[in-house]
């Protein structure tokens, strides 16, 4: 196996995958273009073909060299300290990959759960709100169990989170918990820091975008949380 | 002579206006701070103003966005260094080595070096527009088709395959991931939905902005974040002490070979400021005798990236002033703001708004000295925002990366896709993947697969044609030998530097 690690096929094996999977879905949109011969598939499907070759290059690499750095190139990305710190905080085993990308899972969970369940059982627009609440509560309090136990991971999630739950419950609801949040995850735990802090975030904020500069940001469309964004655009503009 | 004199009449025109010159200023602090708040950038601030600009003359409306293309370039310097975080991608090679360098404490000298040497390009580029214009503009248009283009992009992405990776194979996978990205949305020739999973979201294709705020900002705070949790985090050094003038005259070949690099990446449509960039930082590291040095906080990769990328303003103006064509997204936009007052940018521009053409050049020239001034008045206000907890700039930084995102298009599935983009970039950072490699590949996989379309329409479908265009042949070639020396040395070279987790 030269200097391969079961890390290196694995790798190898996700990208080969990807490969496949790219080069099946593009037989859905493989259709002649009347002025173009090579199509619509013949640029993506090259880019899989290279994608391939720098894959299997890799693994060729990775057999002869191990783990060692290419000569020659600018080391941006090593130097950055993510990759020791991964290393010294033993992030690199699969099981932790595993456990984290479960946990990345709550996000789009909440993007298509509630609609399920209310298409399961015909709800219409408010019952399929009352759902979302519902659901976003019980993955907010699975977050928030999870936070002390599992901080780089639940700091991974929690933005995408916020990002998922922004088209109902809106900015200016959740802007000032997401400020706490991020607060709490880079281990600030003074309560009067955390809320002027938040306050003076949440106010520059608004006062920048909302009333000087007139930028429409999301007001949320689930009852009352509309009602609060509205209510504070109007105010301000 | 005629350009001295039109220069002349066109900086009398503009600082005889009250108006022109509120404009001028405004545009220049506008840019310089668009481009520097962590999260917008110089496009936010352009795509907030557009719509007015139906109330200002032509003159006032095209020079105010010139200036803030000017400024804005450097502004967004300013975050790359600081904190990592490109304020537009032609600043993404800045952070390679500005933010290495504001960890050592050396934060004033890279933004001082940024300042002086985004001036320099600025400054320069716009010498060579002025007096050169037309000449250029014919010589490049008439020489440079699809053919050439699409060339000039394999070379770019060739020679961008070492930036930022841990080995040339994960450079290439992540470009190859950026170009991959870019195929998702309609074909550039018969408009065929690619990769939409039947979501009507990415029927338009994944923006750039989220996904730049995304690997950059995003992932940057995840690092810092996994840094803190494991007591690893070190918060960077306040330093204000900028480069002496000796230091600047060291890397004077650096500074010239970056001022051709961004001129004649500038000038080719489409291509602009981020290629010259990425070029002018690559070519620094490949000249250099210390090449291992790069990456870890060295003046001389700063100071290629902003000479290069500022080099590229005043050479944007010309495909734009001369064909229409537009080099970028800012410049698109200043398409829109001729199209508002009935014009179209063109060779009759010259003839019919000499004027306008000339108040224009002036203004970028005197945006980019500004720069100095401004900048290092500035500078040392926002080298301050170093001081703050990083408890604290994290959510703002995320905040306002979120409000960036979601200001382009008005969709959250805009702030999913940045999110997500920082989870994807926290993951290939710890992998020694680069993430600077996907954004280009995103970036040019887009003009990339345009131009092989056309010029393989324009050669009847013949690669052959290819042999009778002498640059897009010399591009092709040298495209080619540098992928070759690049597997010759995956394999057969043996690296200095010590490798990381080789033992697990």
């Amino acid at each position: 196996m030269g200097k391969l690690r079961i890390g290196h096929l694995v790798e190898a094996g996700l990208w080969l995958s990807l490969c496949l999977f790219l080069f099946v879905y593009s037989f859905e949109f493989d259709r002649d273009i009347e002025i173009y011969k090579f199509g619509a598939t013949a640029w993506p499907r090259t880019i899989i073909l290279l994608m391939a070759l720098a894959a299997i290059g890799q693994l060729a690499h990775h057999w002869i060299k191990g783990d060692e750095t290419s000569s020659d190139l600018i080391s941006a990305a090593v130097d950055d300290g993510s990759e020791e710190a991964a290393h010294e905080a033993h992030h690199e085993g699969l099981n932790w990959y595993l456990s984290t990308l479960a946990l990345l899972a709550i996000p789009f969970i909440y993007m298509r759960v509630p609609d399920w369940i209310a298409s399961l059982i015909s709800a219409e627009a408010t019952g399929l709100h009352v759902i979302r609440v519902i659901c976003a509560a019980i993955l907010t309090a699975i977050i928030v169990y999870y936070i002390r136990l599992h901080r780089v991971r639940v700091a991974l999630v929690l933005p995408l989170f916020f990002a998922a739950l922004l088209e109902d419950f809106g900015f200016y609801t959740l802007a000032p918990f997401f400020i706490v949040g991020v607060m709490f995850m880079f281990g600030e735990r003074r309560a009067k820091w955390m809320v002027s802090i938040m306050a003076l975030i949440y106010g520059l904020l608004l006062l920048l975008f909302v009333k000087i500069l007139y930028v429409g940001l999301p007001v949320g469309n689930i009852r009352p949380f509309y009602d609060i964004g509205s209510w504070i655009v109007t105010v301000l503009q | 002579m005629d350009a001295f004199n039109n220069f002349l009449t066109g900086s009398i025109t503009l600082f005889s206006d009250p108006l022109g010159i509120l404009i001028f200023f405004g545009g220049v602090i506008g840019g310089m701070l668009f481009g520097a708040i962590p999260g917008v950038s110089m496009l936010t601030l352009a795509a907030i103003l557009l719509p007015f600009t139906a109330h200002l003359s032509a003159e006032h409306g095209i020079m105010l966005f010139s200036v803030i293309y000017c400024t804005g370039v450097y502004g967004g310097a300013i975050t790359a260094i600081l904190f990592n975080i490109p304020g537009a991608p032609e600043n993404a090679p800045t952070a390679f080595d500005g933010y290495p360098m504001t960890l050592n404490g050396e934060a004033g000298k890279a933004v001082g070096a940024a300042v002086m040497c985004s001036a320099i390009g600025g400054v320069v580029s716009c010498i060579i527009m002025m007096a050169a214009t037309a000449a250029i503009a014919d010589w490049a248009i008439s020489a440079f088709g699809p053919p050439e283009i699409f060339a000039l992009v394999f070379f770019g992405l060739a020679v961008a395959a070492s930036v930022g990776a841990k080995t040339f194979w994960k450079g290439w996978l992540s470009i190859l991931v950026g170009l991959m990205v870019a195929v998702v949305g309609m074909d550039p020739v018969g408009g065929i939905e690619r990769y939409d999973f039947e979501m009507p979201y990415l029927l338009a294709g994944i923006h750039f902005i989220p996904t730049i705020l995304g690997f950059f900002a995003v992932s940057e705070i995840f690092v810092q974040a996994e840094k803190k949790v494991r007591g690893k985090f070190e918060a960077p050094k306040m330093g204000v002490e900028f480069p002496t003038l000796k230091e600047l005259l060291a890397h004077k070949v650096a500074v010239i070979r970056s001022i051709v690099i961004g001129f004649f990446c500038g000038i080719l449509p489409g291509i602009g400021a981020t290629l010259a960039a990425f070029m002018g930082y690559n070519e620094a590291v490949r000249w250099s005798k210390t090449p291992e040095e790069f990456g870890k906080g060295k003046l001389e990769g700063v100071i290629s990236s902003e000479t290069a990328n500022n080099a590229a303003t005043g050479a944007a103006m010309i495909p734009l002033l001369a064909l229409g064509l537009p080099g970028g997204a800012l410049t698109a936009m200043m398409v829109g703001v001729f199209q508002m007052h009935d014009m179209e940018p063109g060779p009759l521009v010259f003839i019919n708004s000499a004027d306008l053409v000339w108040v224009v050049f002036a203004a970028m020239f005197y945006a980019n000295l500004s720069i100095i001034l401004v900048g290092y008045l500035e500078t040392k206000t926002i080298i301050n925002l170093l001081r703050i907890p990083f408890q604290f700039l994290a959510p703002m930084i995320l905040l306002l990366a979120t409000v960036g995102a979601y200001a382009v298009r008005g969709l959250t599935i805009d702030v999913v896709v940045m999110f997500l983009a920082g989870v994807i970039g926290f993951f290939l950072r710890r992998s020694g993947y680069s993430v600077a490699g996907i954004i280009l590949g995103l970036i040019l996989g887009k003009i990339g697969e345009q131009t092989f379309a056309q010029a393989m329409q324009m050669l009847h479908f013949e690669w052959s044609g290819f042999l009778d265009r002498w640059i897009a042949l010399g591009l092709l070639i040298a495209g080619i030998l540098t992928l070759c020396g690049s597997i010759y040395g995956a394999f057969f070279k043996k690296d200095k530097r010590p490798s990381i987790g080789a033992a697990g």
